[in-house]
């Protein structure tokens, strides 16, 4: 939506040209919001919800239908927005409860544990399971668990609905860590991962969803587990530091439905982004961090983000675990070109042992090589069309040269194999894997935070 | 403790738009060029170009050019597009915001 209204606003003050900007009812809200903050009291004609996937029937009907908001036809509101002056707009002056924000107090009324949990609650700071809470004493044993100052700045996210950057603490998410059930040694990671300035939820109608990664010797030394169950939750330091990541972002406004909140159906591994180890003392292969430039005695938190994730139901007994990939990653159109396949130790020491690949990036070229799937499989799916199309149309390769292909032929989709993230996880009951569409989105030094 | 972080607005809260800051309307859609930019969400350039077809079929002597938003669906970064519409078009619908 905000592109539109941001277009729309850019077109009319910046061209002089006047612009009808049509939207579905669904993010009226969001329309709200960018006018309340934009300052332009755009025409905005709103048809039912959805668009996608209409055939044209239904298209014609919402044109010559009625703007549900209003009562009017769609097509007479676009011809009013072009020829006559712009009346009554959807502008709403600024509510008490944005003026509220800058009332912010660093300590709530004292009242009965059973009242502070329910407001926690009712004020959207948290998952939605109870959290402990954040007393000044839990708060300064926190901080005991990184030599940094309590209002040293951590780091600043936008918030959409609001317009605001939101700065915090260590002191904040000293609270924040708290409220997860961390202990002050898993606070080094938890600041590292708020240093990133990453949201675990984000403001997407799809199901994003994340995975957090630990690299080096604070695995060992904070008990987390990167075997038996890993994403399994049985693991304090795993639950906690996922948990303290997710309520960072809930904190700080990302779960208010139609409002920061968006996903149609939501991803429950956002609970804790499947917060891990890897298993570095049983892989064949050098630590993920490593590949990104980290020293191996280094401890490293890293961030993988995506849409898609598929758990293998079976091992490859019957075929390579290669020719395994190539069917599944190969009816995956993956959006950055990019995926993160997550093996058991078994598999990466069958692939090195008995397969050849001595390191992960010989695995990563042969997949990048080898993964195919036919040029209208790709393009035809959504998300591609949305986010890659225009790429090939400014002519980036391979995407243009994917454009102008037969839909029958192939293409191999991870074409670049620095986009391909292995590591290596699990408790070798079996050789198992998980592949996903996830982007290594960044690594950062947990060291720094001790 | 309260877990919330420091708010810094970053907006600035003036006074109430105006349509003054729009730009001036069409006398008329007859005869002028409008183009029909679809946003690069799903469903959006079926959308136009049904809307295409309205034109065509309700009011032909308005010409109509179906275009996708050039750039990321999400970012306000098209220039060349807008440069283009300023030169050759006269009016634009541009969605669906969805």
């Amino acid at each position: 939506m905000t592109a539109v209204a941001a277009g729309s606003r850019k077109l009319e003050q910046t061209y002089g040209i006047p612009t009808a900007p049509v939207s579905t009812l669904q993010f009226l809200s969001r329309v709200k919001d960018f006018l309340k903050y934009s300052k332009a009291p755009l025409p905005f004609i709103f048809t039912p919800h959805p668009v996608i996937g209409l055939p044209p029937k239904a298209l014609d009907a919402y044109i010559e239908g009625n703007d549900p908001r209003t009562g009017r036809p769609v097509i007479d509101e676009i011809i009013d927005a072009l020829t006559k002056p712009v009346g009554e707009t959807l502008f709403e002056p600024e509510s008490s409860e944005t003026s509220q924000a800058s009332a912010r107090q660093a300590f709530l009324t004292p009242d009965t544990e059973d009242n502070l949990q329910r407001l926690f609650y009712e004020r959207g700071w948290t998952d939605g399971l109870p959290i402990v809470l954040p007393t000044e004493d839990r708060v300064k044993r926190m901080l005991g668990g990184t030599s940094h100052k309590p209002d040293e700045v951590v780091g600043e996210i936008f918030q959409m609905d609001t317009r605001e950057n939101i700065k915090y603490t260590v002191s904040n998410i000293a609270a924040i860590a708290v409220m997860a059930g961390a202990r002050p040694e898993h606070f080094p990671v938890i600041l590292a991962i708020a240093s990133t300035r990453q949201t675990a939820l984000m403001p997407s109608t799809t199901a994003f969803s994340a995975m957090l990664l630990v690299n080096g010797p604070i695995r060992n030394e904070i008990g987390m587990n990167c075997g038996i169950g890993a994403f399994s939750p049985v693991n304090l330091a795993n639950a906690v530091i996922g948990r303290s990541w997710t309520l960072m972002a809930t904190v700080w406004g990302f779960n208010r439905p139609l409002k920061t909140l968006w996903s149609s159906q939501g991803n429950n591994l956002t609970y804790n982004s499947m917060c891990a180890g890897e298993n570095e003392e049983r892989s064949v292969w050098a630590p993920f961090h490593v590949q990104k430039g980290f020293k191996t005695e280094e401890s490293v938190v890293s961030i993988f983000r995506g849409w898609t994730l598929f758990n293998s139901p079976g091992t490859a007994a019957k075929r390579s675990h290669g020719e395994e990939l190539k069917i599944e990653l190969g009816a995956m159109p993956p959006a950055n070109s990019s995926a993160t396949i997550i093996i058991d130790p078994l598999v990466a020491r069958n692939l090195k042992e008995n397969e050849g690949f001595a390191t992960k990036q010989d695995y990563s070229r042969w997949l990048s090589q080898n993964i195919k799937m036919p040029a209208g499989s790709y393009w035809k799916a959504d998300h591609i069309d949305m986010l890659v199309a225009s790429r090939a149309f400014q002519g980036v390769e391979p995407f243009a040269s994917w454009k102008k292909i037969p839909d029958d032929e192939l293409i191999a989709p991870f074409y670049d194999p620095d986009r391909i993230n292995i590591v290596v996880v699990g408790g070798e009951t079996s050789p198992l894997w998980k592949v996903s569409d996830y982007n290594h989105v960044i690594s950062v030094s947990i060291d720094k935070w001790r | 403790m309260s877990p919330e972080a420091e708010n810094r607005s970053a907006s600035e809260r003036g006074p109430t738009p105006s349509s003054s800051n729009l730009a001036r309307r069409l006398d008329t859609l007859e005869n002028k060029t409008i183009y029909l930019i679809d946003n690069g969400f799903g469903g959006s350039a079926e959308f136009m170009l049904q809307l295409q077809e309205w034109f065509a079929k309700h009011m032909p002597s308005v010409t109509t050019i179906a275009r996708r938003k050039t750039g990321h669906v999400f970012a306000d970064d098209t220039t060349d597009l807008w440069d283009e519409i300023k030169a050759k078009g006269h009016a634009v619908v541009y969605g669906v915001a969805g």
